[in-house]
C-alpha cells in the first residue's frame, strides 16, 4: 500500500497543523484571565481553594496557575527569552533577585493597587509587591528533644545526632546555614566557619537530605530536628506530627515572598487585579488559617498563635539578608558543600 | 501492489523504491519528534557546554576543563557507574530466579506472576521512592523487626546509604528487567528442556547449558533498561540516597536550577549521556559476543 500524492499532502498538512498548534504554546484564553506561576503543594492547593473564587467574583478574572518552584520559575522564563509561558512570578527573595539581574520583570506600578494602603511600609517597590511573609527558625520533636536555644544548638548533643541538615538549595536552607556561620564568626558572605564546625560533627548527624524530603524524613523519626518555616511546623503540626517551632534567641529569620509581572506578559492589567486579590484582607485571612498556615502581610489581619510575634511591625527586629551580595556566592558554597558532606 | 506485478520487472524496481519511501513516511512523524525535541535539544546542549561563563557569552571550554580536572567531579562519575552496576547486578541475583519460576509455571500461573511484575508500573516512582523510606527509616519496618528481635544495640543505618539505596532501586527497576527477560524466556521451546534432560544432563547443567544461554537476548535487554534508569534515577538517588551521595543527576539539577551555570549543568548531562550510553554499549557488546559463542 503506498499512500497517493494527495493523501501525503493531506497528511503533511495535518502534521504542519498539528505542529503549529503545539508550537503556538499556551491556549488563547478568553478575555478576563491571567496566567500565574505557583508554588506546587499547598501554595496551589491554597490558591485554588481561596484565590481562584476570589478573582472571579471580586474581578471577573479567572485564574490560571502553572505549578513551578521559583527557580524553575526563573529558568523557565530565562530560556524562554522574552515569550514567558505565564504571566506573574511567585519568588523568594534568592530567585527574586536572580531575576532582577537577568532582566525578567516588567516595572510595577504600585499605585494600582487599591490596598496598597494595607502593606507595611517597603514591601513594595517598583519590581512587584509582596504577598506573603516566611518566618525561619528550628523545628524539632518536643517528645525526643529538649528546646534548641539558639542555631549553635544544632551541633551540639543531643541535637546534632539527630538533626537533619540541607543545603543551599533552599532560601531557608541558605539563611539557616548563614545564621549558624555567624554564630562562630562568620557574616551574610563568609560561611567558612560553619564548614569548620560541620566538619567536626559530619559522621554525628542523622540526614543530610533533600530539601523536598525532609518533611517525610521527620515524620518518619530520621531526624528530629531540622530547621524550618512557621508554614511547615503548623501544617505537620495539624497532621498530628509532634513538632514544635523554637526561636533561635538571635531571632528567628524573615524574608519575604513577593510577586513580579513577567517581561513579555500579556494580561497586565489582571496581573494587578490578581495581585491585589491576593493581598486583600479577606483573602489573606482564609490563608493565614490552618491548613494553609501563610503569615498575612495585612495589616487588618490577625497573625496566628503559632507565630513568633504578634503583629508584623514586630517583624522589622527580625533578621533579614542581602541576596544581591548572597546569590554569587552560591555556586561556590553548593560545590563546597557537596565535596565537604559526601562520602 | 498488483499494479506493480502487472507492469513487469522494470516497473518493479521503481515501485519498490517508491514503496520504500512510502513506508518510511510511516516512521515520519516520530522521526521528526526525535529531531524536534530531542537530537535538537541535544545539540543546544552540547553548543551550550561550549561556552566558559554562565551568561554564556564567551566561547571556550572552561567548564570542561574545571569539571574533569577536579578529581571529585570523577569520583561523582564513577559512583554513578557504579550504583547502575550494583542494581543490575542485584535485579539479575534476584529477577533471574522469578524469570525461571515463570518459565515453569502454567499459562494461569504465569498470567498472576506477569501481572505481579507489572503492578509496580502502575504506582508512581514517587509514592514506591517515599515508601522506602518508611521500610529503610530508622523507625522503619526493618529497624522495628532489628530492635524487637535485640539484634543491634541501635537502629541501622539504612536509608541515605549506597546498600539502602540499591536495595530500593533494585525492587524500583525490577519491572524493566523482567519484562524482557519473560518475553524472550516464554519463547524458549520447552523441548529443548526435555531433549537436555533425555541426553542425561542434570537440571543444573541445563539451566547453564541450554536456558541461561537462549535467555542471554532478553537478560542484556534487562540489563540496558536498569542501568539507563538507575543510574539518570533522580527523585530516587536524591529522596533514598540523600546529600551525602553526590550523583550526576544531582549535580546536573543544582547547576541547570540553583546556580544557573547552564555550561557546567551541560557538561554534566553529557558527561552522563557519554559515560552511561559507553557503558551501554559495552553490556551490549558482551551479550553479543557470548549469543555468538553460544550459537557457535
Amino acid at each position: 500500500m503506498t499512500f497517493s500524492a494527495f493523501d501525503r499532502r493531506a497528511f503533511l498538512g495535518a502534521m504542519a497543523a498539528g505542529g503549529s498548534l503545539v508550537l503556538a504554546g499556551r491556549p488563547a484564553f478568553a478575555k478576563g484571565s491571567v496566567t500565574a506561576a505557583m508554588y506546587p503543594g499547598s501554595w496551589e492547593e491554597a490558591f485554588r481553594k481561596i484565590v481562584v473564587p476570589a478573582l472571579k467574583t471580586s474581578k471577573d478574572v479567572e485564574l490560571e496557575m502553572q505549578p513551578l518552584y521559583a527557580v524553575d520559575q526563573i529558568a523557565k522564563a530565562s530560556a524562554a527569552r522574552g515569550a514567558p509561558p505565564f504571566d506573574t512570578f511567585v519568588l523568594d527573595p534568592g530567585p527574586r533577585v536572580s531575576g532582577l539581574d537577568k532582566g525578567l520583570y516588567e516595572k510595577f506600578d504600585a499605585k494600582k493597587l487599591t490596598n496598597l494602603g494595607k502593606l507595611p511600609e517597603g514591601l513594595v517597590d517598583e519590581w512587584g509587591a509582596t504577598v506573603a511573609a516566611q518566618v525561619v527558625g528550628m523545628a524539632y520533636n518536643p517528645k525526643k528533644l529538649p528546646p534548641p536555644k539558639n542555631w549553635t544548638d544544632l551541633l551540639k548533643e543531643p541535637w546534632v545526632s539527630r538533626l537533619g541538615l540541607t543545603g543551599f538549595q533552599t532560601t531557608f536552607g541558605t539563611v539557616s546555614i548563614i545564621e549558624i556561620a555567624k554564630m562562630y564568626g562568620g557574616s551574610e558572605t563568609n560561611v567558612e566557619p560553619f564548614f569548620t564546625e560541620i566538619k567536626k560533627v559530619l559522621p554525628k548527624i542523622a540526614t543530610i537530605g533533600a530539601p523536598a524530603a525532609m518533611a517525610g524524613l521527620f515524620q518518619q523519626g530520621q531526624c528530629d530536628v531540622i530547621y524550618a518555616n512557621t508554614q511547615t511546623v503548623s501544617t505537620l503540626k495539624s497532621r498530628g506530627v509532634d513538632i514544635a517551632f523554637a526561636k533561635p534567641e538571635t531571632g528567628a529569620v524573615a524574608f519575604f515572598t513577593t510577586m513580579h509581572i513577567a517581561k513579555g506578559a500579556t494580561e497586565v492589567e489582571n496581573v494587578y487585579k490578581y495581585i491585589d486579590t491576593v493581598i486583600s484582607a479577606g483573602v489573606q485571612t482564609e490563608l493565614a488559617k490552618s491548613p494553609y498556615n501563610f503569615v498575612p502581610v495585612n495589616k487588618d489581619v490577625a497573625l496566628g498563635s503559632d507565630l513568633p510575634m504578634k503583629n508584623l511591625d514586630e517583624m522589622s527586629k527580625f533578621v533579614r539578608h542581602d541576596w544581591a551580595k548572597i546569590n554569587p556566592l552560591r555556586a561556590g558554597w553548593i560545590e563546597r558543600f557537596n565535596k565537604e558532606v559526601a562520602k | 501492489m498488483t499494479i506493480a506485478i502487472a507492469g513487469g520487472a522494470l516497473d518493479a524496481a521503481g515501485t519498490g523504491g517508491r514503496r520504500w519511501l512510502a513506508e518510511w513516511q510511516l516512521a515520519l512523524p516520530l522521526g521528526l519528534a526525535f529531531t524536534g525535541f530531542f537530537l535538537a535539544p541535544l545539540l543546544i546542549l552540547a553548543v551550550v557546554s561550549a561556552f566558559d561563563d554562565e551568561q554564556i557569552t564567551r566561547i571556550g571550554f572552561a567548564q570542561w576543563i574545571k569539571f574533569l580536572g577536579d578529581p571529585f567531579y570523577w569520583k561523582v562519575i564513577f559512583d554513578t557507574l557504579k550504583l547502575g552496576l550494583l542494581t543490575v547486578g542485584a535485579t539479575v541475583l534476584v529477577g533471574y530466579p522469578l524469570a525461571l519460576v515463570y518459565l515453569g509455571a502454567r499459562p494461569a500461573l504465569q498470567r498472576i506472576l506477569l501481572f505481579i511484575v507489572v503492578l509496580p508500573l502502575l504506582t508512581s516512582v514517587v509514592v514506591r521512592t517515599f515508601a522506602w523510606i518508611v521500610i529503610l527509616g530508622r523507625e522503619g519496618v526493618i529497624n522495628g523487626v532489628v530492635m524487637a528481635l535485640g539484634l543491634a544495640p541501635a537502629p541501622l543505618r539504612l536509608l541515605q546509604t549506597e546498600f539502602g539505596l540499591v536495595l530500593a532501586l533494585t525492587q524500583i527497576e525490577m519491572p524493566l528487567m523482567l519484562l524482557p527477560l519473560l518475553s524472550v524466556m516464554s519463547r524458549i521451546d520447552p523441548n529443548l528442556m526435555s531433549a537436555s534432560a533425555a541426553l542425561g544432563a542434570l537440571r543444573w547443567r541445563t539451566l547453564f547449558r541450554v536456558i541461561l544461554p537462549l535467555s542471554v537476548p532478553g537478560l542484556m535487554g534487562g540489563c540496558l533498561l536498569v542501568f539507563a534508569s538507575s543510574t539518570t534515577a533522580f527523585i530516587s538517588q536524591s529522596v533514598i540516597g540523600g546529600a551525602r551521595l553526590v550523583y550526576l543527576p544531582l549535580l546536573i539539577w543544582q547547576q541547570s536550577l540553583v546556580v544557573y551555570n547552564w555550561p557546567l549543568a551541560s557538561v554534566a548531562a553529557l558527561t552522563l549521556l557519554i559515560s552511561v550510553t559507553a557503558c551501554i554499549a559495552a553490556i551490549s557488546l558482551i551479550g553479543r559476543k557470548i549469543a555468538r559463542h553460544v550459537d557457535g
